[in-house]
């Protein structure tokens, strides 16, 4: 008994219901949680017309809440993505990096103001969300300005995923974000400018055991208005009931979206050469209470990156009968395998 | 062609009629030669081709970081954020030992989180377990195994997690984590690699002032340039056994020269030229020569899988814990060793053969004058032998070459060719003044030896001058060893006043450091037995591009109860009561001939990240560590580098209380952990047997020397018999009885010994003043104070000189045997 009851002492917080926001503290670090993550993704076009999407993601998973007796003792593991998919290019690049808090290598800071792992950060100010990352083959300097206030996904705070106590997460987005800056590939220079998202979330536990996987999308229409949606899927294929999604319109007002309000159709697919997944890389997308119909395509099909495919895609369709346009990203998971938050 | 042929009948066919002399002089050869390319193969592997056991695992950095006391972490972060796209690798270095293989090998700290090892859990937790390890392919472990670490003074069990790809060694890996905490570091880091493209002064700029920044390899390098004197001198001691061969192979041509003037005379009258004469006898040089260098060649493969051991373990033991390379035995070290057997040889060749060259025909076809008198000037070489003796010592006085001793080698080589001058007036004047004493106590058969010796004196000359080297060479380095060791011991009596020393079980080197953790010293002080605790604590720094050790003891305690003698001679008590609280430091011997600083300079090293002047207030005398050592002490190395762990510890005891009971109470103090308790006297025994295994290689070096001298000995000797068959003929005929003949020989032998013995020991006395005062002294920084080993000595010579009378045995039975009839039959 007494053991368990050290336990339950030990144990991070769940997303629960009523949990109460205030910005800009609940942009940074939230280490009583066990999982949490910051996900940077956009599409850009240089001067020229050059074409590009970004991602840039910062993890953090509780691996131990044992109190540190070193600074190199492992509390939180750090991993952070990025990727550039040059669509003009047809290359998608990416790097991945795995570190400790130790003294500053890595870490969520409301008192500087930044998020960053190693030489990737994005400092967050109340107007801008400055992303630095370099890499190797190729780097990315971008400045994010917030054209909508943040979004809290979900009911009462929380955004559930699973049936049970504690299956959610704590989920804010930032719907549309003016991006501009510099990305520079093997020692060239592009100008760029385009629209950004902005996902942060954090939780204990979220998943169920019999959910391997989700697709999600960030959709920015050119009417202003963005749609985020998510598919949980099991092992057999099928949509678990508590997938969902939120739809913000011009004004920057948010509805939320539950899983008998969409329908999702799996087009043509691509088979990674590296992990053998089959990733469907075209969609049909249809809510009928907001008059939406739109087919999603990437023009860039090589877009996975350590066991999972992210990237930048396309749609046009029809919203409110008419004809409508708009660009972002889809994140499809657990097809190579299912998906272990923490890995 | 026709010189083939002349090459042929005038030197092949003698060669083949003899071949136990043949086969002597080629041994000769190929022993000198083996012993120099023993020496460079294992020199190269385990100093020349140095790699540090800490270049494991390194891969292909670009940049290390490095500090003295342990780099930061705040480093590693502030390198981390520069906008240039580096890889970054934290590592913690020190050693484990295998608690069932005994053996030491490098146990790494290196961050798993950011470059996980191929194999093992794929959790972030259980990476870094306490008890997680992955081993280095050289191991053989298995996932799974479980290994049993001696780690500074605790011993634990671990699991192997997975088995590290090529090139990881004999490494054990670990997180930098668990690494810290078994390691009881303070959460610095030994050196960070880099890789990436950024430049250097960048890279310094955000480490920080007290940081090294340099490129990789630099320590690797700097280890190199300190092993370079070491590995010179090596390599001149694997020369002696050359120049003795030499001295053998002048022997033989000349012998050869000698015997066949006749022939000589023959081929000359017959319209041969000088310089085919000349050609000849060259040609038997460099066959001689060639045959030996191809024989040295795989006699120095084989002895130098022996000398790589003896070489690694002073490397080990004086300077850095090194892994010995593979021996490789390349194209080029075998074109040097034949090159070198045949250059030698035929150098060695050219004065008898010169001398053959001159022969006029009519002179050596005359009959009756079957024994060449050599005209041997012997006045006027021992002027030039004293004219050489004052350039040996105008030379001595000399500053050395870039760290290199140039000129006192210069001075030995004078010194031994002005010996090799003066023996024959020696020879004469021996055996003139014993000549008749000898006879009258030893009979007919002495007085024969004495006049034969005297009779050819060149010969005999060229026979003490090459026993007579080895002899010196012997004599010389067993001088310098025999003194430098007594000065050691008398050195430890001062130095070592501490009743009980205490250090970790995992063995410690000159650039291993393991640690005792502060509580073992705390718990020890306490003791009711105890007077006092000195805490000593010593870091691997680099100074001034060179590895040296800094040392921290407590000065007070130092001051009270051991004498640490000063080359100022100033009083001690006065230089360590201004050190505590300080920047006051002093510097060893080596240390201060190495870096040339003196009492009252100021140096400036880095401590943890910061720049720091230390005054040197005197220099102290230490043969402990070749690297040289900075002291100051604790108060002011825990201001800098606050980490309590000490090194070792030396324990007083109260005057009241015994060893038994002192002892018996400090181990029942660090029960439970890995700690050995030394006394005074088991310390000193041990510190002497270090040496003693330090000076092994020159030991094996002087042997093989002597070995060569007393294979030549023998070659002469069996030379001389088959030269006198004519004169011992005519003594069997007269009525010699064969046992007569026998000690006839014999008596020679003994001679040749006696004056070999005389003049090796009064070269080998002055070249071991060399050594001692010029040559260690410009090379190692070590004051040595004279001795005489006169024990050693007298076992060596008595050795050698036995070893001379048995090499004759064998000649001396051939002259016994000879036909009295058909000898002077020949007539």
């Amino acid at each position: 008994m007494k053991s368990s009851a050290l336990a339950l002492l030990m144990a991070y917080r769940l997303a629960l219901p009523g949990y109460h926001y205030e910005f800009p503290r609940d942009h940074f670090n939230h280490p009583e949680f066990q999982t949490e993550w910051w996900y940077y993704t956009g599409n850009l076009r240089a001067a020229d017309g050059h074409r590009f999407g970004f991602e840039l993601t910062f993890f953090r998973h509780g691996v131990s809440q044992d109190p540190a007796a070193t600074i190199w003792d492992v509390n939180d593991a750090w991993l952070a993505h990025l990727a550039l998919s040059d669509i003009d290019g047809q290359r998608f690049r990416h790097a991945e990096r795995l570190n400790r808090q130790a003294a500053g290598l890595a870490g969520a800071d409301l008192a500087e103001g930044r998020v960053w792992n190693g030489n990737w950060s994005a400092r967050i100010t109340a107007n801008a969300h400055e992303l630095t990352a370099i890499d190797a083959a190729f780097r990315i300097h971008l400045t994010l300005t917030p054209q909508k206030p943040p979004v809290i996904h979900g009911a009462n705070g929380v955004s559930q995923k699973a049936a049970g106590e504690g299956r959610a997460s704590h989920y804010i987005s930032i719907t549309r974000l003016a991006a501009a800056g510099a990305i520079t590939i093997e020692g060239r220079a592009y100008k760029v400018e385009g629209l950004a998202w902005m996902d942060h979330e954090f939780f204990t536990h979220q998943l169920a055991p019999e959910q391997t996987g989700w697709d999600w999308f960030s959709l920015q229409f050119e009417d202003n208005s963005e749609l985020m949606l998510f598919r949980l899927r099991h092992k057999d294929g099928s949509s678990d009931p508590f997938s969902a999604g939120t739809y913000i319109d011009a004004e920057g007002r948010a509805r939320r979206l539950t899983r008998d309000d969409f329908t999702l159709q799996l087009g043509a697919t691509w088979t990674s050469p590296e992990t053998q997944a089959r990733y469907p890389i075209e969609w049909r997308i249809e809510v009928p209470s907001l008059g939406l119909d739109a087919q999603l395509g990437t023009r860039l099909r090589e877009q996975e990156l350590a066991k999972y495919w992210e990237g930048a895609i396309e749609l046009t369709g029809r919203k409110q009968g008419r004809p409508i346009r708009g660009s972002g990203y889809l994140e499809m998971t657990g097809y190579a395998g299912p998906v272990r938050i923490g890995d | 062609m026709p010189r083939l042929i002349l090459f042929h009948r005038l030197i092949l066919r003698p060669l083949r009629r003899e071949p136990a002399r043949t086969l002597l002089t080629v041994a000769a050869v190929a022993l000198g030669v083996a012993v120099v390319l023993a020496i460079e193969l294992a020199g190269s592997a385990a100093a020349g081709s140095f790699r540090s056991s800490m270049e494991t695992l390194a891969g292909a950095a670009d940049y290390e970081v490095t500090t003295a006391g342990g780099i930061p972490a705040g480093v590693l972060t502030r390198l981390a954020l520069l906008q240039e796209p580096l890889k970054l690798d934290p590592r913690i270095e020190d050693y484990a030992v295998i608690a069932d293989r005994r053996r030491t090998v490098p146990f790494l700290g290196v961050d798993l989180l950011a470059h996980r090892p191929p194999e093992g859990p794929s959790d972030s937790a259980s990476f870094s377990r306490q008890d997680s390890i992955w081993t280095g392919a050289d191991l053989g472990y298995r996932t799974g195994d479980r290994v049993r670490l001696l780690i500074n003074d605790h011993a634990n069990e671990y699991t192997v997690r997975g088995v590290l790809g090529e090139r990881s060694g004999e490494a054990i890996v670990m997180d930098l984590a668990p690494a810290t905490r078994i390691l009881g570091r303070a959460g610095r880091l030994d050196r960070i690699l880099i890789t990436g493209p950024a430049p250097l002064d960048l890279l310094q700029r955000a480490a920080g002032p007290g940081i090294t920044v340099a490129a990789y390899g630099s320590r690797t390098a700097e280890n190199r340039r300190m092993l370079a004197a070491f590995r010179w001198n090596l390599r001149v001691l694997s020369y002696i056994a050359l120049v003795v061969g030499a001295f053998l192979i002048y022997n033989t041509i000349s012998v050869s020269v000698v015997r066949r003037r006749a022939e000589i005379g023959i081929v000359r009258a017959l319209g041969a030229p000088r310089p085919a004469i000349l050609a000849a006898f060259l040609g038997e040089a460099a066959a001689l020569g060639l045959a030996g260098g191809l024989a040295g060649i795989l006699l120095g493969r084989a002895m130098a899988q022996g000398a790589v051991g003896l070489v690694a373990a002073t490397v080990g033991s004086l300077y850095v814990s090194s892994t010995p390379a593979p021996i490789e035995l390349t194209l080029a070290t075998s074109l040097l060793g034949v090159a070198l057997g045949v250059a030698v040889s035929v150098i060695s060749a050219l004065a008898p053969a010169w001398e053959a060259a001159q022969v006029p025909p009519v002179e050596a076809m005359s009959r009756g004058r079957r024994d060449h008198q050599v005209r041997v000037h012997s006045l006027r070489d021992l002027a030039f032998a004293a004219v050489l003796a004052l350039a040996a010592w105008i030379a001595s006085r000399q500053p050395a070459i870039d760290g290199k001793p140039l000129y006192g080698y210069l001075a030995a080589v004078t010194l031994i060719a002005a010996s090799a001058l003066a023996i024959p007036a020696l020879i004469s004047g021996l055996t003139i003044a014993g000549a008749a004493p000898l006879g009258r106590l030893f009979g007919a058969e002495a007085l024969l030896a004495v006049r034969s010796l005297a009779g050819s004196m060149r010969r005999t000359a060229v026979l003490v001058g090459a026993l007579s080297t080895a002899i010196a060479m012997m004599a010389a380095v067993g001088i310098m060893v025999g003194s430098f060791r007594q000065t050691v011991l008398l050195w430890m009596q001062d130095r070592l006043q501490a009743d009980l020393y205490l250090r970790p079980a995992s063995p410690a080197g000159a650039d291993r450091h393991p640690t005792l953790a502060p509580e073992v010293a705390d718990r020890i002080e306490a003791l009711p037995e105890i007077a006092a605790v000195d805490r000593f604590r010593a870091y691997e720094i680099t100074y001034q591009g060179m590895p040296a050790t800094l040392g921290a003891g407590d000065a007070r305690i130092v001051a009270r109860y051991g004498a640490r003698p000063f080359l100022s001679g100033a009083n001690p008590r006065s230089i360590f009561a201004a050190m505590p609280g300080r920047d006051n430091v002093i510097v060893s011997e080596p240390f201060a001939n190495k870096h040339h600083v003196r009492a009252g300079d100021t140096i400036g090293i880095a401590l943890a990240g910061r720049p720091v002047r230390l005054n040197i207030l005197d220099v102290y005398y230490d043969y402990s560590n070749e690297r040289g050592y900075i002291i100051m002490d604790r108060s002011t190395l825990l201001k800098y580098l606050p980490d309590p762990a000490v090194s070792n510890l030396a324990v007083y005891l109260k005057p009241a209380a015994s060893l038994e009971s002192g002892r018996a109470a400090v181990e029942r103090a660090v029960a439970g952990r890995k700690v050995v308790v030394l006394t005074n006297r088991s310390l000193r025994e041990e510190a002497i047997a270090i040496f003693d295994r330090t000076f092994s290689i020159t030991y094996a070096l002087e042997a093989v020397a002597v070995f060569v001298a007393i294979m030549g000995v023998a070659g002469a000797l069996l030379a001389l018999v088959i030269d006198r068959r004519r004169e011992f003929g005519l003594l069997r005929f007269l009525g010699g009885a064969t046992a007569q003949l026998r000690r006839v020989i014999l008596f020679e032998a003994a001679l040749l010994g006696l004056l070999a013995n005389v003049a090796g020991l009064i070269l080998g006395v002055l070249l071991s003043l060399l050594l001692i005062y010029v040559i260690n002294k410009q090379s190692f920084g070590w004051t040595i104070q004279f001795h005489w080993p006169i024990a050693v000595l007298l076992g060596a010579i008595t050795l050698v000189y036995a070893a001379t009378v048995i090499a004759a045995i064998y000649p001396a039975r051939i002259a016994a045997k000879l036909n009295p009839i058909e000898v002077v039959h020949e007539e």
